[in-house]
């Protein structure tokens, strides 16, 4: 994998996402990217015209019936004759495209690019769209979306760890909680332990209250390189490392218990960004928690406790609003989940924050800041550091 | 180049697999508009702030992305841009009186008797709505006066939601590995699978490559089909394209023999006896179908427990 | 800081053909993915980032590249799925070399289109509302584009299928092509399945098939290659959605992608040698070549026959358009032919133009300059 990535050359200068909904039925796909894109242009204080290149994410294209969608939401972002081409990556889809677009800025060939990224999920069948993600020849048939293999790796480790389900209960608690404050969220449910325990098993273990919404919602970052990064703002939230990882599906040794991608993209991320102790140095958090239990082994995978103990983590308040390692202040996917946007929305809420101007819960004096997202059958899997 | 030595490419017919999906979408304003009003024999245009007015109506402008400020009446009829003919059908671009665009539409003519830059007008499909396929099509008609562009007066409310289906038909190759896998399952109710270049235990389903070292893989070998669940989840959701009712067991079990694993299900009475019973680590066996076997995973029915 | 010279290294490509009866999309990634390194020196322990190109709607799979991250040889690395044609992966590639992340790169583009229904797949992409019920999509917009071509400058059809029957013929002999008979210009004329004016064969046929590239810092090319190949300028830009919308006096898109390579690559007014360009039809490659500015407006035959650029030596799409890896093997072709002539003292190619799109009648674009 690369050795370093040269931090403190790109920077996100600008941030914009849609009010999200579970259905949005006044704007069409387009109408959703347009209205991020307007928004993170306005808040850069740029136009189109200012703009160099576009990338493009969401999730898998039978999520909503346009195949490319590019293509068609081009018009919508005004990009026309411009550098346009769309990633993906399932869950992580927008966390690639901020990839993508780093990399266009690092790599010279753009001095500011803009990343849009949007999932329109009211307007598919999930489940079943998720499906034929397994091959055709060997599984899907039996597959469960990302539901049921999620459930038996968490139930797995859980009987490995002698843990218990209150672990990830406290998690879509605490998460739940925080997307109270969140403007953009639109799941805005207080809930109990108990209340999360007593949900209903959709494959168990993951239950009711374990798992996010589905929403439909457009996110949108401006990147900027060094040299015109002040003209949209004074306080620019710099990338000093970002790494994606994945790791081959069909393997014998697939750990249950850790996420080998995330861990190897977290060492290299580390490694640009000077982080040797991430539980202390970061000031905030934001992962992407397709369901509940999947914060706990980002815990454990990002190195901000030690293997195993993700459960005595979550049960010592550390991660929570006041915490000394606040994880998900924004809500993370439980206030909203609009699949393909989701990386994008924890960049703009792990910006925001080192930027001063957190819309959820502003952390106190936030520097530096980690942000993971991923897709695919949990094998996709990256991470990012931010500080101003 | 694809093939190891104890492998040839057998001579199956394809894999078919469907993927049928339905949809709910939603239009936006201006093509939803649009929409609302085509039943009503209304051709609904947007009017740009630069001047600029597009039909079918668009909520973006096609040259650079400019918002609509209002909705326009545009004339049934205009002049036939170009055109071609794919299979037995015609298809041209028309750009309808007073609009600055072009769009594609049937035109409801023979192809050998068409022009460009002839007058035509629109053919109503009667009983359509909420499509553009409302209108049937354009047919050649040159004596029509030029038509205007009007107000909208008040534009009846946008659909929201439009039904879509999308079906796609694969015909998938086998290749050699899957085809002599399946090809044991069905002959042999054998499954196997090949040996990695450094162990015994069994890749399922083959292939020539190793997933993780991207070494060629050995030779063939078959598993049990009794095995051990590394994970499983009990299912307890309903959605579209689900074989059998829940609750039952998402099950990943590793054959005897294999060091992958296979997704597959067990039957469950309830949550709780499937809590209760069913773990990782719990050893299970193969259920075949009855019948025929046609060379598919589909040819275990099911797993069931076993003890030991 | 400066930017990193990025340089092909080499490239494996599997037979092009209209149906790979005997192998799954695994099968023939994972034999460009183990052939690219043959003779280099280097090995996939060497190879920090994937980058793949495919479509899910063509293999049948919603992220398809999750599936085939094996084969791609992508396990424990920063692998990325462009969801485009293959020369953009190699564009994400070149960005991530350039920016001093990363040294050596391997860029994946594969598909089966025989396995699907391709008129579906192009269809998919035009918006549900207004185009796809009336049936508009891939082969409807190059009818019509031809026949405006046509009607603006006079080209003979005749000449247009003596080009057909050229490209079938150089790729039988150089683009590793499996051709069983070469159509002449009557029977490119007779063909069926077009859409007036063009006959079926002057669409671009679709292929199963799979390339890799494999791309490297200048001094690690130099260490592994004879002759590595630099890559000295991109450029992409898209159209606007529906092709009834764009303009009619050429391909506008792949103007500017040209021209923001060619400014990139500083070559003012600078020609290359050979050009190796994407095509969905006949006269949309004499599209192309002129928006790439090597030929005047309506003149496009005339350059792709003088022989004073060399272009679409390998055949180009018209006979082999493995959708989604059409680009990345022009890249890999266009690199071969400089290659193979680096080191020579008279006869060398010195410049090459690499051309590759996406969409509906090429909505999207992207131009490449290689040097030597």
């Amino acid at each position: 994998m690369s050795n370093i990535t040269h931090g403190g050359h790109v920077a996100i200068v600008g941030v914009g996402q849609t009010h999200h909904a579970r259905r949005r039925t006044d704007v069409s796909q387009a109408g959703l990217v347009r209205e991020a894109v307007d928004r993170a242009l306005a808040d850069a204080n740029l136009s189109m015209e200012d703009i160099d290149s576009i990338v493009v994410a969401s999730g898998p294209v039978l999520f909503a019936a346009v195949n490319q969608p590019e293509k068609w939401v081009v018009n919508a972002i005004g990009a026309q004759n411009k550098p346009v081409v769309r990633v993906t990556s399932g869950g992580g889809a927008g966390f690639a495209g901020a990839l993508a677009g780093y990399y266009q800025v690092a790599g010279g060939f753009a001095e500011r690019t803009l990343v849009v990224a949007y999932d329109k999920l009211s307007e598919g069948q999930l489940q079943y769209s998720i499906s034929t993600l397994y091959d055709p020849f060997w599984g899907r048939e039996f597959a469960v979306g990302i539901m049921g293999f999620s459930a038996a790796y968490w139930r797995a480790r859980m009987d490995a760890l002698g843990h218990t389900e209150e672990a990830a209960a406290m998690v879509a608690v605490k998460n739940r909680m925080n997307a109270i404050a969140n403007p953009y969220a639109h799941m805005k449910k207080e809930v109990t332990v108990e209340e999360v325990l007593a949900s209903k098993p959709l494959c168990w273990p993951i239950k009711l209250l374990d798992v996010p919404p589905i929403s439909d919602g457009a996110a949108a970052i401006v990147l900027a390189s060094e040299k015109v990064a002040a003209k949209s703002t004074t306080r620019p939230a710099w990338i000093q490392g970002i790494a994606y990882c994945c790791e081959a599906d069909n393997a014998p040794e697939r750990s249950l218990m850790l996420s080998e991608p995330l861990a190897i993209a977290a060492r290299h991320v580390y490694r640009a960004a000077g982080i040797t102790n991430p539980r202390r140095q970061f000031d905030v958090v934001e992962v992407q928690e397709p369901y509940s239990c999947f914060e706990l082994n980002y815990y454990e995978s990002l190195g901000l406790c030690p293997p195993g103990q993700a459960a005595d983590l979550i049960a010592s308040g550390a991660t929570q609003l006041d915490g000394d390692i606040p994880v998900n202040p924004s809500g993370g996917c439980m206030g909203a989940n609009p699949i393909g946007a989701v990386g994008i929305i924890r960049l703009i809420e792990a910006a925001t924050q080192v930027m001063g101007r957190s819309e959820s819960h502003q952390i106190k004096d936030a520097k530096l800041a980690l942000v993971q997202s991923g897709g695919g059958w949990a094998n996709l899997r990256g991470c990012a550091v931010l500080s101003a | 180049m694809l093939a190891a030595p104890d492998t040839q490419a057998i001579d199956l017919p394809t894999f078919h697999s469907v993927i049928d999906l339905p949809y709910t979408l939603t239009p936006g304003r201006a093509t939803g508009t649009f929409l609302a009003e085509i039943g009503n024999r209304k051709i609904v245009g947007s009017h740009f702030a630069s001047g600029k007015i597009i039909a079918p109506a668009e909520d973006f402008s096609p040259d650079d992305g400019e918002d609509v400020q209002t909705f326009v009446e545009v004339p049934h009829t205009g002049v036939l841009e170009g055109y071609t003919k794919v299979n037995n059908d015609v298809i041209g671009l028309i750009q309808l009186d007073g609009c600055d665009n072009e769009f594609a539409h049937i035109i409801l003519a023979d192809f050998e008797t068409l022009a460009v830059g002839t007058r035509v007008e629109a053919v109503w499909a009667d009983g359509v709505e909420n499509s553009i396929l409302a209108i049937k099509g354009f047919r050649p008609a040159p004596e029509t006066p030029i038509g205007k562009v009007l107000p909208l007066g008040k534009p009846a409310n946008p659909i929201e939601v439009i039904p879509y289906a999308m079906k796609l038909d694969y015909e998938h190759a086998y290749g050699p590995y899957y085809g002599r896998m399946f090809d044991e399952i069905r002959e042999f109710g054998r499954i196997m699978g090949v040996r990695t270049s450094n162990g015994d235990d069994a890749l399922l389903p083959p292939r020539e490559r190793d997933d993780i070292t991207h070494k060629r893989t050995g030779t063939w070998k078959a598993c049990e089909d009794t095995g051990t669940i590394r994970g499983c989840s009990i299912i307890n959701l309903e959605f579209i394209g689900q074989t059998r009712p829940p609750p039952y067991v998402y099950a990943e079990i590793v054959l005897d023999g294999a060091s992958t694993r296979l997704i597959h299900m067990i039957d469950a009475e309830s949550i709780q006896w499937a809590k209760d019973n069913v773990r990782p680590g719990s050893r299970v066996r193969a259920i075949w179908t009855k019948g025929e076997r046609t060379g598919s995973l589909r040819d275990i029915e099911r797993f069931e427990l076993i003890d030991g | 800081m400066g930017l990193s010279r990025v340089a092909i290294v080499a490239s494996a490509q599997t037979e092009l053909r209209t149906a790979w009866c005997d192998a799954q999309h695994i099968d023939l990634i994972s034999a460009v993915v183990s052939s690219v390194f043959k003779g280099t020196g280097l090995t996939l322990d060497d190879v920090d980032f994937v980058i793949d190109s495919g479509s899910d709607v063509l293999d049948g799979r919603s992220i398809s590249n999750c599936g085939f991250l094996g084969a791609l040889g992508a396990h424990h690395k920063e692998e990325a799925r462009v969801e485009e044609d293959g020369l953009w992966a190699a564009q994400y590639g070149v960005n991530k070399i350039r920016s001093g992340a990363s040294s050596v790169g391997l860029i994946v583009a594969y598909s089966k289109p025989s396995e699907s229904n391709v008129e579906a797949y192009w269809a998919s992409q035009c918006e549900p509302f207004y185009q796809r019920p009336v049936g508009f999509g891939q082969r409807a917009a190059n009818g019509i584009q031809a026949q405006r071509y046509l009607a603006d400058h006079g080209t003979r059809q005749r000449d247009l299928a003596d080009l057909v029957a050229r490209r079938w013929a150089d790729a039988a002999a150089n683009g590793n092509v499996e051709i069983d008979a070469l159509p002449d210009a009557d029977a490119v004329l007779a063909s069926g399945g077009g859409s007036a004016p063009l006959t079926g064969l002057m669409l671009a046929r679709p292929v199963d098939g799979a390339v890799a590239v494999l791309l490297a810092t200048e001094p690690i090319a130099r260490r592994t290659s004879r002759a590595p190949v630099i890559v000295t300028g991109m450029g992409s830009a898209m159209n606007g959605h529906a092709f009834a919308t764009r303009s009619k006096r050429g391909l506008v898109a792949c103007e500017a992608a040209a021209a923001m390579a060619l400014r990139n690559a500083g070559w003012d007014n600078a020609k290359p040698d050979i050009a190796e360009v994407s095509a969905s039809s006949i006269v949309g490659e004499m599209m192309v070549i002129e928006a790439l500015g090597l030929a005047p407006r309506g003149h496009g035959l005339d350059a792709a026959s003088d022989g004073n650029i060399s272009i679409n030596r390998s055949g180009g799409a018209l006979p082999a358009d493995p959708i989604m890896a059409t680009g990345l093997v022009r890249l890999a072709q266009a690199a071969n032919q400089m290659g193979a002539t680096a080191n020579s003292v008279g006869g060398r190619l010195n410049r090459g133009l690499v051309h590759g799109a996406g969409g509906v009648a090429m909505q999207n674009n992207c131009v490449f300059t290689l040097e030597v």
